[in-house]
């Protein structure tokens, strides 16, 4: 009894007084006042306690529906399905889940009617072994649901490599409408994966980091700066990738279709002008080519419609001066 | 050019010179440069038209806003307008060929610089400045050049050599787009200023007439001393006897108003199409089909108005109020069928417009002063273009839709033809008084009489009988 009344002393004192208790009796008084104050806290889940519900709601039969979830960290999600609309509206419904296609064991569930509603829901556990797509499927009716788990997806990708020249500068972004915890990029060469570290080699490149963007500058390019290169958004759960490939040209490369862009421009004018020089003789006064070659006498003649330009800036010339 | 031969003893010396060269062949030759017209159009318009594809990359790379990158077209487009008439000058003294040439070299090499570029203020130098001035030498002689090859087929050479600027929008887009993923822009911008060198060709083509105006004067001068040779010959160079002449300066301020609603759609069309619920498809879709109208309609309305059955200020007025109307009917558009007829109507309007805009300036000033003309009317007519623009951007911002923008647009149109209507020798059903001397007006004959028009076109010489002045030129740069 007196152990009792103990007890129960021990039970009202504030805190502070349990624990001194607990130093200065003996070991076995301090162990059962110990042992209380364990049963009066109500345990804590081991799992996280906030969880994360989606809900789906589908109408009518033979329907699939798609939901994208973006899962940044490791958490416990519930997904549910609601039918309604069902035609005939059965008194009950078998449904199942799989995962990305194969059945979850031990998922199926007999699910009741309640106010026109069928309602199928679970519980999972999700690490970034356990992304993927998970889908609810009603036997009966052939409908499905399917929650797409995955990491945010970097959109906007250019399915064309992003074109530069050697000893310019290029500029590569990913984008996120979500923030990762941070940014790398990584140079690809074959099947490996090179971390790009600007702090050894701050003269080529730079990255920028702001949130939900992020830039690679790579400087003084070089032809073997060609290549994939790796944008990843690092989250608690598994880093999200992208890819851009760069291309980088010598400068050549346009000078080819230039060069001969040119030189056919040369021929044409060429031509031009030595058609009409030769075509002189047969027009009288219309065209003028200063050619002694093919119009000696004509160009004396038409000194009124010669119109070749060294003959009017000569004239102008002699005129002034 | 035999018969112009056969006048020569009966006119004054200055005269007898300038009309040799100055009639029209009406052919031949003519077409080669109706077909230089056409790839120099397409090589100025059609390309600043596709310049959109270069903008997404410069905005990526530079890191600027797009509102600053489109500083680039507005400067080359301003500097075209600004100095034609140095374009026209520089064709009076030199004679076309050379400007025309060294034009298509200057908007090459602006394209080279510009591949090099790196900074915005470069490309604003390069791209605007000094392609711009190549566009400027090359665009308004060759229409004045075009003018004087042709007088009974003025409106379709014309109408013929502009659709170079549709065609080459089509054509362009996808050019570019590609030029952009496989060199991406500094490649592009080097092979586009290969390309823009064809112009040197074009101006090859183009085989002057006569000896240039200001030559011709000069070597009747000798005696004046150096200064008031040297104004005198800036005077005549820049036509600035122009700024004195009424018609002249009726048809500028004409001009100008239509400058000023012309460009709007082009500009507001694919937003307003989305901002009413079309996807983006439909828009351009709309846009494409009012290109094709465009095209269709320059052609038709040249050969038409060839016919000579109506006044072409007659149908100037006709075409521009059918445009203000249907500009302003845009907004009422609302289901999408309804939108693809008034975008028809509207596309063959503004192409109709444009060869006469142009073709009736030798009635107005004469066919003489046609070169100086062109170039004072485009850098007066600039003011049009930039206010417009704004304008109707200001307006969209206020109101929230393109409603009141495209109905100022409509207004701006139907305010310049009633501008046109007060023209000299609007009114009159026949033709205008036959040119003399000492009249500056209407010169180049009526195009009602088909008969009397011809030989007007052969006796009739306009006051200053310059062969390379004979060019109109409208100020329409429609194309843009």
């Amino acid at each position: 009894s007196e152990y009792l009344l103990l007890l129960t002393q021990a039970k009202e004192l504030p805190a502070q007084a349990r624990r001194l208790c607990k130093i200065n009796d003996g070991s076995l008084h301090a162990q059962l006042l110990e042992d209380l104050h364990l049963s009066e806290t109500t345990p804590s889940p081991q799992s996280d306690p906030v969880i994360t519900t989606r809900k789906v709601v589908s109408k009518g039969q033979n329907q699939v529906t798609i939901e994208e979830l973006a899962i940044l960290k490791p958490q416990t999600i519930e997904l549910s399905c609601y039918l309604t609309d069902i035609p005939n509206n059965p008194p009950y419904l078998t449904g199942y889940w799989t995962k990305d296609g194969k059945g979850i064991v031990n998922s199926e569930e007999t699910v009741n009617r309640t106010n026109e509603q069928y309602i199928l829901k679970k519980t999972f556990d999700i690490l970034a072994k356990d992304l993927g797509n998970y889908s609810c499927i009603f036997k009966e009716i052939q409908t499905q649901v399917t929650f797409v788990l995955d990491v945010p997806v970097i959109k906007d990708k250019r399915d064309k490599p992003i074109v530069s020249y050697t000893g310019d500068s290029v500029v590569l972004a990913c984008k996120l409408k979500q923030t990762p915890n941070t940014w790398n990029w990584y140079k690809a060469n074959n099947t490996e994966k090179g971390l790009i570290n600007v702090t050894a080699n701050p003269l080529n490149y730079k990255i920028f980091i702001h949130g939900n963007e992020t830039k690679l500058t790579v400087l003084n390019l070089t032809e073997e700066d060609s290549g994939k290169y790796i944008c990843s958004a690092e989250f608690d759960i598994k880093p999200s990738e992208s890819y851009i490939e760069l291309k980088v040209l010598s400068y050549i490369e346009p000078l080819k279709p230039f060069i001969a862009i040119v030189l056919e421009v040369i021929v044409l004018v060429t031509l031009i002008f030595l058609w009409e020089k030769c075509n002189k003789p047969q027009n009288d006064n219309i065209s003028a080519g200063e050619n002694e070659l093919c119009s000696e006498q004509i160009s004396k003649l038409t000194r009124d419609d010669s119109n070749g330009v060294e003959n009017n800036t000569a004239r102008q010339r002699k005129l002034e001066h | 050019m035999g018969s112009a031969m056969m006048e020569k003893p009966q006119k004054t010396q200055e005269e007898q010179q300038s009309s040799t060269q100055m009639a029209a062949p009406d052919g031949g030759w003519g077409w080669v440069v109706v077909g230089s017209l056409f790839v120099s159009s397409a090589l100025v318009f059609g390309l600043i038209r596709c310049l959109g594809v270069f903008f997404v990359e410069f905005v990526q790379y530079f890191g600027e806003s797009a509102q600053a990158v489109s500083w680039i077209t507005s400067i080359g487009l301003a500097m075209q307008q600004l100095m034609s008439p140095i374009g026209t000058a520089a064709s009076n003294v030199y004679g076309t060929r050379p400007v025309v040439m060294m034009g298509g070299f200057l908007s090459g090499l602006g394209f080279i610089l510009a591949s090099q570029a790196t900074s915005l203020l470069h490309l604003y130098l390069t791209m605007g400045f000094i392609s711009g001035l190549g566009w400027a030498l090359v665009f308004t002689p060759t229409v004045a050049s075009v003018m004087q090859y042709f007088t009974m087929r003025r409106s379709l050479a014309i109408g013929l050599g502009f659709t170079g600027v549709g065609l080459a929008s089509f054509a362009f887009s996808p050019l570019f787009q590609y030029l952009v993923e496989v060199y991406a822009w500094r490649g592009a911008l080097l092979v586009l200023g290969g390309l823009s060198f064809n112009m040197i060709a074009c101006g090859a083509l183009i085989r002057p007439l006569g000896k240039p105006k200001v030559v011709l004067k000069t070597e009747n001068l000798t005696k004046l001393n150096k200064c008031s040779s040297l104004l005198s010959r800036i005077f005549e160079c820049f036509e600035l006897s122009l700024l004195s002449h009424r018609g002249f300066l009726t048809y500028a301020v004409a001009i100008t108003f239509f400058n000023a609603g012309y460009f709007i759609p082009y500009i507001h069309l694919v937003a307003h199409s989305r901002h009413i619920g079309f996807t983006e498809y439909q828009a351009a879709f709309v846009i494409s089909v009012t290109g094709v109208a465009d095209i269709v309609g320059r052609v038709a309305s040249g050969w038409f108005s060839d016919l000579g059955k109506i006044r072409m200020p007659h149908m100037l007025v006709v075409w521009t109020g059918l445009l203000g109307l249907s500009l302003m009917l845009i907004p009422v558009a609302v289901v999408y069928s309804g939108l693809i007829v008034i975008s028809v109507v509207y596309g063959f309007c503004a192409g109709a417009m444009t060869p006469l805009a142009f073709a009736v300036l030798p009635e107005i000033v004469g066919i003489g002063r046609v070169l100086g003309a062109l170039g004072l009317l485009q850098l007066i007519e600039s003011v049009g273009g930039l206010l417009g623009a704004p304008l109707s951007g200001w307006l969209k911002d206020c109101t929230g839709s393109y409603t009141v923008s495209f109905i100022a647009a409509g207004s701006f149109l139907v305010l310049g033809m009633l501008v046109t209507m007060s023209l000299p020798y609007f009114w009159s059903c026949t033709a205008p008084p036959l040119p003399s001397p000492s009249k500056r007006k209407s010169q180049d004959g009526s195009i009602e009489d088909g008969l009397l028009k011809q030989t007007l076109s052969l006796n009739s010489v306009p006051e200053n009988l310059c062969p390379l002045d004979d060019t109109p030129y409208l100020d329409k740069e429609l194309e843009k």
